[in-house]
């Protein structure tokens, strides 16, 4: 659940990209770093071993502040996918106020991207989140890989899940403000209700995603 | 200070103190007073003195930036050139950004170290308790298999006397029919005897007249009388035979029927199976002879009920293998001391893989309700408390024949008696 410091009047909301080993996790916190411009944007934390596989997890700090003043700050994490970081996933999942799940679209990876989602519910529900209730978007990635499934396969697949669906491209930054504003859409739901964002603090849902995005970014991508 | 004892949660903002931790504090002033060529301080967002001399008057200042906001500023007591103290405050960041990834990565570490320890700390007390409550489950699963074992074994010995109570039953049906038979024909000689007497008392009657002698044999002779009298004789003489024959069969029945009997007596075999096929030939009349040749003459101490049911079981299996046309022998002789009993018949035989079970409880190839399964067994524990062996050897289709050896000087056991 999101931090509210009242006495430094900061709200931080914590976001955690999910998925398999390899499906791109970081490659989408990369891009967001690169693409994003809010009023205040950290450096990109990245951990990782030797041959470029998350270790701990990254870290991108983003934020801005709501016309009350209040500092809206994003923690936005990915976690390690490998099946043996484990307890890792769960410490960095922990306490998450939104999830993106980065699915590998490669027909060989459903298996893979079956199994973690089913480590995503499992974890959530042992660091005592409500996965019912828990702001969740779901994203294929790597459309531009051949021998992917088809959009068609894969909404058959999940049209009767509530969560929104989308299709990207991380190398080339494809979907990846998509995927990010379908979550920050979610995510406001949940912090105006428990933090009355629009009514205390100004902020309603589409100048909340605006100015996470960065103001020219907003406009031009609409 | 960073504590690294305890570590912290991964996810908080670091302050200054902490993302300087390890970090050797008068190098890295000693270098920025070099750098910007006059008197460095750091101090962080609270205005507290981190490192350097802030004591005095300043004229610069920068902020140092944590992961968003300033978690502190560089200051110097002279003016610098902007872009030279943002070179150093860029410099300092680096170092803090560096030495921030090493505390993350500590604290992470930490934190899922000390959650998987609690973990394997929770299911080792789990795990105990299920052991716990496994070895109580194992304790009481032995004594309730104890239980259920008494419960079985009671109705095992409840059954295993039922077995021996019906082998008495059957007899008693089939003394019935040998009784029978006497009974009839005696009834039919004496009521053929008392209708003779009427003759008798009429030619009484003409002696009381006076009747001449010669009168007297007229009628002797024309009512046969000397005819009436051989038969009266027989006819006596027959009932007689069938009333030996009817108090046999009830002392048989009296020794047979002791099948409680624990104290033993001198017997001998062949006499036990005489009296068991007088009081059991109804079986067997219709479908096979028997044939005997006992010769086992020397008494035996044993328990002769018993030992009547040995016989009676096997002459029952022997009869119950023949369909029609049998011949059942039943021989008795003494070797090397040992009583030998055989009972052979040519009936159906028993195939190899019955004969393997044959004597174990409730073993049975009848159908249900036909057989208990505890007829040889019953006369597999009788022989072997009088210290004997019971052999079976058996070809399909040829017949079967049974071998009981006993030993003629036996002290009996009594271990079956409780």
């Amino acid at each position: 659940m999101a931090q509210y410091d009242e006495s430094s009047q900061k709200l931080t909301i914590k976001l955690v990209y999910y998925g398999p080993a390899l499906s791109g996790k970081t490659t989408n916190l990369m891009r967001l770093h690169d693409i994003l411009t809010p009023d205040m944007k950290g450096e990109l934390m990245i951990m990782e071993t030797a041959d470029d596989r998350t270790l701990f997890f990254d870290l991108l700090p983003l934020g801005f502040r709501a016309p009350s003043g209040l500092l809206i700050k994003f923690k936005v994490y990915t976690v390690p996918g490998q099946v043996i970081h484990d307890s890792t996933r769960k410490a960095v999942l922990s306490r998450a106020d939104g999830v993106v799940f980065v699915a590998d679209s490669q027909r060989t990876q459903s298996v893979n991207n079956g199994e973690s989602f089913e480590n995503l519910a499992a974890n959530a529900a042992r660091v005592g989140l409500d996965f019912q209730q828990l702001p969740l978007v779901v994203q294929f990635n790597k459309r531009d890989l051949p021998a992917i499934l088809s959009e068609q396969e894969i909404m058959a697949r999940w049209e009767k899940a509530p969560w929104p669906v989308l299709f990207s491209s991380a190398l080339t930054g494809e979907g990846i403000i998509e995927t990010f504003k379908a979550l920050l859409a979610a995510v406001y739901r949940t912090c105006d209700r428990l933090y009355r964002l629009q009514s205390d603090h100004g902020l309603d849902c589409d100048s909340f995603i605006a100015q996470t995005l960065g103001g020219s970014l907003s406009s031009a991508r609409g | 200070m960073y504590d690294f004892q305890s570590g912290g949660d991964f996810e908080r903002d670091l302050n200054l103190d902490e993302l300087l931790t390890g970090i050797d504090k008068s190098r890295l002033i000693s270098a920025l007073n070099v750098l910007l060529d006059t008197t460095v301080g750091v101090v962080d967002d609270t205005g507290a003195s981190v490192i350097g001399d802030n004591s005095s008057k300043t004229v610069d200042r920068v902020p140092l930036h944590g992961e968003l906001e300033p978690v502190g500023f560089l200051q110097t007591r002279t003016a610098v050139p902007s872009e030279r103290l943002s070179a150093a405050a860029d410099l300092m960041q680096l170092i803090l950004r560096c030495n921030a990834r090493y505390l993350l990565a500590s604290d992470i570490h930490l934190q899922t170290q000390r959650d998987d320890f609690e973990e394997l700390q929770r299911r080792n007390v789990a795990l105990q308790a299920s052991e716990a409550r496994y070895k109580k489950l194992s304790e009481s699963l032995e004594i309730r298999v104890k239980e259920q074992v008494k419960t079985i074994e009671k109705a095992h010995l409840k059954l295993y006397r039922n077995e021996k109570q019906a082998s008495v039953g059957r007899l008693a049906a089939g003394v019935a029919h040998e009784i029978n038979n006497p009974l009839g024909f005696i009834r039919s000689n004496v009521a053929t005897a008392a209708s003779y007497l009427e003759s008798f008392y009429e030619f009484n009657a003409l002696i009381d007249n006076g009747a001449s002698s010669k009168d007297l044999r007229k009628v002797w002779e024309e009512r046969e009388l000397s005819l009436l009298l051989d038969d009266f004789k027989d006819l006596m003489k027959e009932s007689l035979e069938g009333l030996d024959r009817i108090a046999k069969i009830v002392i048989a029945l009296k020794g047979f029927s002791r099948i409680d009997q624990t104290e033993t007596e001198r017997a001998d075999i062949d006499t036990i199976v005489r009296q068991i096929c007088q009081v059991a030939e109804s079986q067997w009349q219709q479908k096979a002879k028997l044939v005997l040749e006992l010769s086992s003459e020397n008494p035996i101490q044993c328990q002769s009920a018993q030992l009547g049911q040995v016989v009676y079981g096997l002459l029952g299996n022997a009869v119950d293998a023949i369909e029609t046309n049998g011949i059942i022998r039943i021989r008795t002789a003494v070797r090397n001391g040992v009583v030998v009993l055989e009972v052979q018949d040519n009936g159906r035989g028993i195939p190899e893989a019955v004969l393997a079970h044959v004597f174990e409880p409730f073993f049975t190839t009848k159908e249900v309700g036909q057989g208990t399964g505890l007829g040889l067994t019953v006369c597999h524990d009788i022989v072997k408390e009088h210290g004997g062996t019971i052999e079976i050897v058996s070809q399909v289709s040829k017949g079967t024949r049974v071998t009981v050896n006993l030993p003629v000087q036996n002290a009996i056991q009594h271990s079956r008696e409780s």
